[in-house]
């Protein structure tokens, strides 16, 4: 018999497997389908701040369509940003409530999040409607040229977030960062009890035949791992928090290899969506086959065996291999 | 309703119409000041709940009405949701026959005591008028006119109680007893329906009479026009909510044929921030209701957790507007309104802004509370606020406040009346099952003769547009009326 369990964040998971935030975890049939498959944990889609102000734009075009509702002097719309907020966050609410009815497993609740304050109070809300955990989704634009100190930010809101509440909470970060080691250990030491590497974004790309920008593909592809195996390898031991593996995790050996690295758990939505969420039993099952050919018993027997324990210096370390690679290249 | 554009231009043509034309120059007229409303003493009206406007004599309105020209082509009437011959009834005023120019608001408007004072004429039928339009000057005073002609037919004791039709004995239930409710109810029994009014409170007169405040809207007003339909044969029944007393299936099986819904949008919205639920901490809503309706602004009514030395509003409303009025009146030290937007932005009309700053009203513009605060008891004593600055427009061309960072303080207070708007009350739409509703919770209707899905479910008012004036909710019961006329006379009586 094949132990696959591992903890995260402190919570139990019965395998790696984490269905990652995405369309597929923002209603509850899915939700509980992932379950039937054997994922051990679920990200619910993120709340996001930008998606409520979008509503609100829609909400009120369509109120200028409809000639029978009313906005002049209304206070109702006065305030329409707040109702929205209120309802959307509400509905968010009512989805762990029900996610955490209708399932057994660890319910991780995603907040998008780009400011520092707005956020806190609700992620209190969130724990007592009962999620297990709490996932930042800390999106700071990569592209905004101000001089804004992003890592700052990150900081901040993590310190006040995990201030006001008692479960875990864990921060997923994106892979442009000018000093990745230093952030991630920063985290680590503000409160944060795991961080999850990395968030996709969107990737523009271009038609050679209409000359316009396209958006590439909305899900990644299976060697989109490679960049996230470094990091793991390379902090998994030099922190004293979790990590989670995400993006382009799509089989067995990819879990394998990120878990081998240092990883806690992986987190998995581009091969949910591209080969089914039945796929879960066969990565589950193909896991297993692994472990059993390379006689191991215990997932916590392979966890990080593979980390980079010893560097010191992730730097010199990697200008170190950065030289050894190219040097027999003519 | 007749009002086509050779309606209007016969009625212009009348002889009588003509010569009083001729009697004073155009020139004359345009040149004459707009008259003003006498008002009570701010400070004297601060303490009172008498009226704060006190009507025009009978040479001011003589005099305003004047000013009107009669235009060949009257722009004030389109900007009336019922469509009033203002021309006419105004003409009447100046011919002083005053018991004329109410009959002529009746033909469209039921209730011209009750708009002449609370409508938002300055976005109506003003913002039509050729004064405001052409001459850039202010318009005619329409709201006042229609206030004196309404008053002076009901002091007169000659109020004219319309003609019904013969009784058809064929049962329609009205739900809400606001002006919606109360139009319909006029029109259908008019027309020889067995009209019942489902009243969920025990007062009648919705919102006019729990909602704004007496000192803009007296409730013996109202209650003159209730009378009137209970002469005119209108049943009403108080304490019973429609839903929850007794479902549609009840109320079809004792015999309603049809039904229209127009139960408000009475649920109160908060912003939901921290320590929203302290004691002390009202929605304008259950604020007004409690002191309108309770009688909690009496002396020897006990409820001191009505009566605050500081209270603040949160919003800029004509509800924010109303309950820090109240405030004051009830003996507040300092009545603040706080609101996240400048003055410029403030939904409220801009007579009410103006009324409150003249009554001592603190405005604190560009500010919202983030977080409450409460003494051992729970009783709040302090709300944090958050100075705001405005940013970019939004999709309604509005600008956004946006907070302005570490800038944070404390302000004492003892009450807080949060009025952020409302929401539909949801019990109608989700009584019915099947029932279209929009996003906003509002019953979806066709705008025509205001039917909803179920074909004899009908509804108007608050419910339908989320939020609107006692003219539109007005129109509504009066369109839904006719609405269901056509539908009982095409399903049951054929
Ligand atoms: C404080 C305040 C000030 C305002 N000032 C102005 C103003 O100056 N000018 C202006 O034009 N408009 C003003 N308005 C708006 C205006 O009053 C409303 O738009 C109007 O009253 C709507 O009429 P209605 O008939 O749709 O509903 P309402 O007047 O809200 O009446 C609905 C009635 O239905 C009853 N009801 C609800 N559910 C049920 C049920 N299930 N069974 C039985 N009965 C039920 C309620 O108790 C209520 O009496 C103001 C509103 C407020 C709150
Ligand atoms: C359709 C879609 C929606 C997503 N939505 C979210 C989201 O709401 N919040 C979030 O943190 N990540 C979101 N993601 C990112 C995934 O959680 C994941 O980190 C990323 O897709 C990389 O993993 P993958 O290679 O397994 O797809 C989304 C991804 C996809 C494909």
């Amino acid at each position: 018999m094949i132990d696959l369990s591992t903890k995260y964040i402190g919570l139990h998971l019965k395998n790696p497997i984490i269905a990652a935030s995405s369309g597929l975890t923002a209603n509850i049939e899915n939700i509980k389908k992932l379950e039937s498959n054997g994922v051990a944990a679920i990200v619910l889609k993120s709340i996001f701040e930008e998606e409520i102000l979008q509503q609100e734009k829609d909400l009120k075009n369509e109120v200028q369509k409809d000639s029978l509702i009313y906005s002049e002097l209304s206070e109702t719309l006065d305030y329409i940003d707040i109702h929205i907020k209120e309802d959307t966050l509400n509905v968010y609410l009512e989805l762990i409530r029900k996610a955490k009815k209708e399932t057994l497993i660890p319910i991780i609740a995603s907040i998008n999040c780009v400011t520092n304050y707005e956020w806190t109070d609700f992620a209190k809300k969130i724990e007592s409607a009962g999620a297990d955990a709490l996932e930042l989704n800390i999106f700071l634009n990569p592209v905004d040229t101000s001089d804004k100190d992003f890592e700052k930010t990150y900081i901040e809101i993590t310190k006040n977030v995990t201030k006001k509440v008692s479960i875990p909470v864990s921060v997923k970060i994106s892979q442009y960062h000018t000093k990745p080691a230093h952030v991630i250990q920063k985290l680590s030491e503000t409160g944060a009890t795991g961080i999850v590497l990395f968030n996709r974004f969107y990737t523009p790309d271009i038609n050679l035949e209409k000359l316009e920008l396209t958006q590439a593909n909305h899900f990644s592809n299976e060697n989109e791992y490679l960049n996230v195996l470094r990091w793991i390898a390379l902090m998994s031991k030099k922190i004293n928090c979790d990590l989670a593996a995400s993006t382009g995790i799509h089989s067995a050996e990819t879990i394998i290899k990120q878990i081998l690295a240092g990883a806690s758990a992986v987190q998995i939505a581009s091969v949910l969506y591209s080969k089914g969420i039945d796929y879960v039993s066969v990565l589950l099952k193909e896991l297993e086959n692994w472990m059993e050919k390379h006689n191991y018993n215990y997932l916590n027997q392979i966890k990080g065996k593979l980390s980079q324990e010893k560097i010191q210096d992730p730097a010199a370390f990697e200008r170190m291999q950065f030289m050894r690679y190219f040097s027999g290249i003519e | 309703m007749t009002n086509n554009p050779e309606y209007f231009k016969a009625e212009r043509d009348q002889e009588w119409r003509v010569a009083l034309r001729s009697q004073i120059k155009n020139k004359e007229r345009t040149s004459r000041e707009r008259v003003k409303m006498p008002e009570q003493d701010p400070n004297i009206r601060n303490k009172n709940s008498l009226e704060v406007n006190l009507g025009l004599t009978e040479e001011q309105a003589v005099s305003e009405a004047q000013r009107c020209i009669d235009c060949p082509n009257p722009t004030c009437i389109t900007g009336c949701p019922v469509g009033i011959n203002i021309p006419k009834f105004i003409k009447y005023i100046e011919a002083r026959d005053f018991l004329s120019a109410a009959k002529t608001l009746k033909e469209t408007n039921s209730l011209p005591a009750v708009c002449g004072r609370v409508c938002p004429q300055e976005v109506q039928c003003e913002a039509q008028c050729f004064y405001t339009q052409k001459l850039k000057k202010p318009a005619v005073a329409i709201g006042h006119l229609e206030r004196f002609a309404a008053d002076f037919e009901r002091n007169s004791g000659k109020i004219s109680i319309p003609e019904i039709a013969e009784r058809n004995n064929i049962k329609v239930a009205v739900i809400g007893s606001g002006p919606g409710g109360l139009a319909a109810a006029g029109d259908l029994v008019k027309m020889g329906y067995s009209v019942t009014v489902f009243e969920a409170l025990h007062e009648i007169g919705g919102v006019l009479k729990y909602g704004i405040p007496e000192f803009r809207l007296p409730n013996d007003i109202v209650d003159v026009e209730i009378n009137n339909l209970r002469k005119m044969g209108v049943e009403f029944i108080t304490n019973f909510v429609v839903g929850k007393t007794s479902s549609f299936e009840d109320l079809k099986a004792k015999g309603y044929v049809a039904f229209f819904t127009a139960s408000g949008a009475g649920l109160p919205r908060f912003m939901n921030i921290p320590g929203e639920n302290y004691v002390g901490i009202f929605s304008s809503n259950e604020y007004l209701t409690r002191v309108n309706l309770m009688g909690a602004a009496k002396a020897d009514y006990d409820t001191p957790v009505l009566f605050g030395k500081n209270v603040a509003v949160i919003g800029g409303g004509n509800t924010a507007m109303d309950s820090v009025r109240t405030a004051k009146r009830l003996g507040a030290e300092r009545a603040m309104i706080v609101y996240r937007r400048s003055l410029d932005e403030m939904p409220a009309r801009i007579e009410e802004i103006h009324h409150a700053q003249e009554e001592g009203i603190e405005f604190m513009n560009l500010n919202s509370p983030v977080e409450y605060f409460a003494d051992e008891s729970g009783r709040v004593n302090r709300m944090r606020l958050q100075k705001m600055e405005l940013g970019e427009p939004d999709s309604s061309g509005r600008r956004r406040p946006v907070p302005l960072t570490s800038s944070e303080y404390d302000v004492d207070v003892d009450m807080v009346v949060v009025s952020v708007g409302v929401s539909p009350n949801p019990l109608i739409p989700s009584a019915v099952d099947g029932l279209n509703i929009t996003k906003w919770g509002t019953i979806h209707v066709n705008p025509d003769n205001m039917q909803s899905n179920i074909s004899d479910l009908f509804a108007g008012g608050d419910i339908v547009r989320g939020g609107a004036t006692v003219i539109l909710a007005m129109g509504d019961g009066r369109n839904a009326a006719a609405g269901i006329h056509a539908y009982i006379q095409q399903t049951l009586v054929n």
